[in-house]
This record gives structure tokens, C-alpha cells and sequence, in this order.
């Protein structure tokens, strides 16, 4: 058969054929999803975590004893430290300044707030940690450092919200992986299944074909491009959807979690959908293969 | 054209054709007629390449296909029209495709294998079943879609099992007439009938008639038609017996043309 041919047969699939190309491109559109949520929903929890992990200090109070050179030598000595993000050191009066900031709404407050002297408040030292996952035991390590230091008159280590938190994003990952391999073996099952029920008609094409004097790699190259053809419109319309749906979901999701929007990491890069428009259509081209029966003699 | 050897096979560990020799040149057709069991169906699915023999050779244009690599098997059947004993169509495709499909495996062009599949299938059938599926056709409808695919082309040998079986009278002559048109345009033509009235149309159009009972020739293990399998060179075999596609077999129309 000429490549004509085979393009015209490949072109040209029977209605059964048709229902099994349909069903063939929507499990791949479904893998599709799944694989392409699966990366986009890793790197959103990621930036969740991070961002979190930014915006959690480790708060050392000073003593009033403490001389403002020392206090400045003890934030320098911080700075260097590793793990550190970064480190700033408060002054009375910009404490002073983001308690009235802070209390603003409430106009009734206002009163007794303005009477206040920054002489009330301590000086203090407000580091962040680089995130990572065991943010919160190393914001402790770092609590209980600094609480042995002469001047330092308490530390709140602020550890237990970002534990909750991130111990909530272990979960909906796990929960997320749960759901990601569930989705896969549905869609894999249903496309396998999809071949399975077609492979008698296949099996009694592939008979004629060989009866007729067709080579087995000429019988099986119609499918093959067919189903490589399927797992491509497949992975094509799961990268139009995601790029569509995807920022819409994670911002109703970021919205409900009351997470500040994600800065970036809506898009698959090129490289993640390379990989993606690859795969499905060499994925195909396997099935295409595996699911058409050839033998040498024609009752072997 | 093609000369089978003491021939034997076995089917379900029963020997259902034993010592058989039998030849067919180009340009001739012969009749294998013999009860349901004797052994017709296997002769010619060897014949046809379909099944390998337990014993023998089978000569096809100076090539033993017994003895070729199933990979190499193809490149025989398609020069090869065969007839199995139950009609094998793609049900889902259209009449016209599965007509074609002889010729696409040939690598003829789209355009040439239509017009060819049109053209036999009119003569064969009827021309107007064209677009409709292989499946919503009766069996005998089937078998004579199968014939035309069988005689498309045409192709070089013409193996043909019970062509007329279930058929009425107009369309056993039409079917005789068609494997007559295959003769004389050079192929050599093995049929095989269980029906001795369809044998002896097929023996009054000029074919060679041989009985079969029990897996065995009657009246002689071989048909003394060609010696030995050097002899089929001058036949039919084209110089070009073996390209780079594969095995070919001779040209039937040079032939004809040629005895002509």
C-alpha cells in the first residue's frame, strides 16, 4: 500500500473507527488535563508556600537597655545568618505608626490611639526565613537562639499559623495526587477499554488486510497514525482549556482560600508542553500499534 | 503459473488433504469439484498462501512460498485473488472500498483502482451496490462483492472456493462468465465447487475439471499439466520474478497479450 493509500485509509476511518478515534481523543484530552492541572497545581501550592513563608517573621523584642549601635550590630549579625531572607529592625515609632495604620477602620479607637507615645512600644528585630518546608522548625531553632541573648526581652516565633498552613497544602496535595491518579486510571482504563472493544473489528480488518496480501506494518500504519492523531488533538485542546480555565480556577481557589493571587505560573512553559504534545501522540502510535492483531499466515 | 507438490495438510490433527499435485498455468482454468469435506477449502487456502502446507511445496512463479518467511508471504498474496470459503469483507466500508483494497495493497493509484473497481464490480455484481456498507448486504451479495475482489485487477493466479454457493441461475452464469474473463486475459484461475452443474458450465467454457475425495486426487495424484516447477518460467513467470518491493509475479496482461 502507498502512502497515499495508507493516508487516505487513515483519513477515511469506518463509524465505528470514528466512535473509537472520538473516545480515543477525549481520554487523552482528560490525561491531558490531568497531567497539565498536575504541574500547574504543583507550582501554584509551591508559590502558596513561598509567599506564606515571606510574610512570616521570627520577632525579637529588645530590652530598652539595649543601645541603638547594638541593636543595629544584632540585625547586621541576623542578616548574615543563612536561611535568612531578610531581617529589619523596627523602631518604636514606626510601631507606633502600623498600629494606627492597622486600627484606621475602626474610627472609635482613633481617640485613645493618638494619645499614645512610641516611648510604649520596643524596639524589635523582624526576620524572615527563606521558605522552604521545615520553615516553621527553623523559625523555632532561630526563637530559641534569640531568646538567650542578652537585650532580647521576648520572641514570637509566629510558627503555628504557617505550620496549619502548611500542613494544609501537604494535605490538598496528597488529596490533589489522590485525584490526579484517579483521573489517569479512569481515562486510561476507558481509553484501553475503548481499543479492547474494538479490536475484533480490527482483528477481521487486519485478516482481510493480510488475506489480501498487506504487510502486518502497512495493516497496523492506519491506526497508528490515527491514534497518534487523536492523542495529539487530545493534548492540543487540553493545552487550550488550561490556558483558558487555568487562571480562572486558581484564582476562584485563591479567592476562597484567602491566599493572595499567585504572581505568575498560569501558563505551561514550553518545555512542560513540548513534553505533553510529544507524548500523547507516541502514546497513541503505541496503542495504534498494540491494539491491531496481525499474524503471518492468515489462520495462524 | 502455480504448481503444488505432494501437497499434505492437516487440519485439527486430521489429514484433510494428503499427497496432493496439482498444476495450473496462465490462461487456464481448472475446476476442483468434490463433496463438502474433501478437502476443497484446504487446497485452495494453500494454494492462496493462507495456510502453510504440513507436507509438499507449493510453486508460485519458481518461488516455493512453503518455504518463505511469513514476512515474505505478502508479497505473494497480493498478486493472488482469493475467494475464502466465507466472503472476507470490512463491514463497515463501503462495497466500492473494500473492492479497492485488492488494488491499494497492489499500490495501484486511487483514481485507476476506482475506475478497475467499478468496472468489475459491474461486471460481477451490480454496479449501484457501490456505496453501500459491506454489512447491510445478504451473504450472497457478500460473496459476489468478495468475487469482484477477488478477480479486480486481475490478478496473475485466481483462487476462487465455492464462488456460486447459494446462487441462482443468472448469477452462477455471470459467475462463470467472470472467471472465463479472468482466463482470458491470461490469469490462471483454481475453483473449487461442490455443485457438479457449476463444474460442468465451468467444464462446457473450456476448464479443466478434477474430482477430490477425501483429500486426494482422483483418477491420479497429479494434473499432467506442467512437469516440473522450471517449467513454469516459461508460463508466466515474468524475468522480474523478485524486485526490490519484494516477490512479483509474472504480468498477466503481457501474457495475454503475448499468447494472443
Amino acid at each position: 500500500m502507498t502512502v497515499a493509500w495508507i493516508l487516505r485509509r487513515a483519513r477515511r476511518p469506518s463509524a465505528s473507527q470514528r466512535r473509537v478515534l472520538l473516545a480515543a481523543a477525549g481520554s487523552f484530552l482528560v490525561l491531558g488535563l490531568v497531567g497539565g492541572a498536575t504541574v500547574l497545581g504543583l507550582r501554584a501550592t509551591r508559590g502558596w508556600i513561598g509567599t506564606v513563608g515571606q510574610r512570616v517573621h521570627v520577632i525579637a523584642f529588645l530590652q530598652d537597655e539595649m543601645e541603638p549601635g547594638q541593636a543595629t550590630q544584632l540585625t547586621d549579625l541576623l542578616r548574615r545568618r543563612p536561611g535568612v531572607a531578610h531581617v529589619r529592625l523596627v523602631e518604636p515609632s514606626e510601631a507606633l505608626a502600623r498600629l494606627r495604620d492597622a486600627a484606621r477602620p475602626s474610627p472609635a479607637k482613633g481617640s485613645w490611639l493618638d494619645d499614645l507615645d512610641p516611648g510604649y512600644f520596643p524596639r524589635s528585630i523582624e526576620v524572615a526565613l527563606a521558605p522552604s518546608t521545615d520553615l516553621p522548625q527553623r523559625a523555632a531553632e532561630l526563637s530559641g537562639r534569640l531568646r538567650g541573648l542578652a537585650g532580647v526581652a521576648e520572641v514570637d516565633a509566629m510558627t503555628s499559623g504557617v505550620a496549619r498552613l502548611a500542613a494544609w497544602v501537604r494535605f490538598g496535595q496528597r488529596v490533589g495526587w489522590a485525584v490526579v491518579l484517579a483521573a489517569s486510571i479512569v481515562a486510561l482504563s476507558f481509553l484501553v477499554g475503548t481499543l479492547v472493544r474494538g479490536r475484533e473489528s480490527r482483528r477481521r480488518q487486519a485478516q482481510v488486510l493480510l488475506t489480501l496480501g498487506e504487510t502486518a506494518g502497512n495493516i497496523r500504519l492506519p491506526a497508528n497514525i490515527a491514534l497518534a492523531a487523536a492523542g495529539l488533538a487530545g493534548a492540543l485542546a487540553a493545552l487550550v482549556v488550561l490556558h483558558f480555565a487555568w487562571p480562572a480556577l486558581l484564582a476562584a481557589v485563591e479567592g476562597t482560600l484567602g491566599i493572595a493571587p499567585t504572581p505568575g505560573g498560569f501558563f505551561l512553559g514550553c518545555w512542560e508542553s513540548t513534553v505533553g504534545l510529544s507524548a500523547a501522540p507516541m502514546l497513541g502510535w503505541v496503542l495504534g500499534y498494540l491494539s491491531t492483531p496481525v499474524s503471518g499466515w492468515v489462520d495462524a | 503459473m502455480i504448481w503444488l507438490e505432494g501437497v499434505s495438510y492437516l487440519r485439527a490433527g486430521s489429514p484433510a488433504l494428503e499427497d496432493v499435485t496439482l498444476g495450473v498455468s496462465c490462461g487456464e482454468l481448472v475446476v476442483v469439484q468434490g463433496p463438502t469435506g474433501s478437502g476443497k477449502s484446504s487446497l485452495l487456502a494453500v494454494a492462496a498462501g493462507a495456510r502453510a502446507p504440513d507436507a509438499g511445496a507449493v510453486w508460485i512463479a519458481e518461488h516455493n512460498i512453503a518455504g518463505l518467511q511469513a514476512s515474505s508471504l505478502p508479497y505473494v498474496r497480493r498478486n493472488i485473488g482469493y475467494l475464502p470459503p466465507e466472503p472476507l469483507l470490512i463491514p463497515d466500508e463501503t462495497v466500492l472500498e473494500n473492492i479497492m483494497l485488492a488494488l491499494a495493497v497492489r499500490g495501484e493509484p486511487i483514481d485507476t483502482a476506482e475506475a478497475d473497481a467499478r468496472e468489475t464490480l459491474a461486471m460481477v455484481a451490480d454496479s449501484a451496490w457501490e456505496g453501500r456498507l459491506a454489512q447491510s448486504l445478504s451473504t450472497g451479495q457478500q460473496r459476489l462483492v468478495a468475487l469482484a475482489r477477488a478477480l479486480v485487477g486481475p490478478p496473475p493466479l485466481v483462487v476462487v472456493d465455492e464462488p456460486a454457493s447459494g446462487m441462482g441461475g443468472d448469477d452462477r452464469e455471470g459467475i462463470a462468465r467472470a472467471l472465463v474473463w479472468a482466463r482470458d486475459r491470461g490469469c490462471a484461475v483454481l475453483c473449487a465447487t461442490s455443485d457438479p452443474s457449476f463444474a460442468q458450465i465451468l467444464e462446457d467454457a473450456g476448464g479443466k475439471r478434477i474430482h477430490l475425495e477425501g483429500g486426494r486426487l482422483a483418477g491420479g495424484p497429479a494434473i499432467g499439466l506442467v512437469p516440473t516447477p522450471v517449467g513454469l518460467a516459461g508460463e508466466g513467470a515474468s524475468e522480474d520474478a523478485e524486485s526490490d518491493e519484494g516477490i512479483r509475479l509474472s504480468d498477466r496482461r503481457s501474457s495475454s497479450e503475448e499468447s494472443s
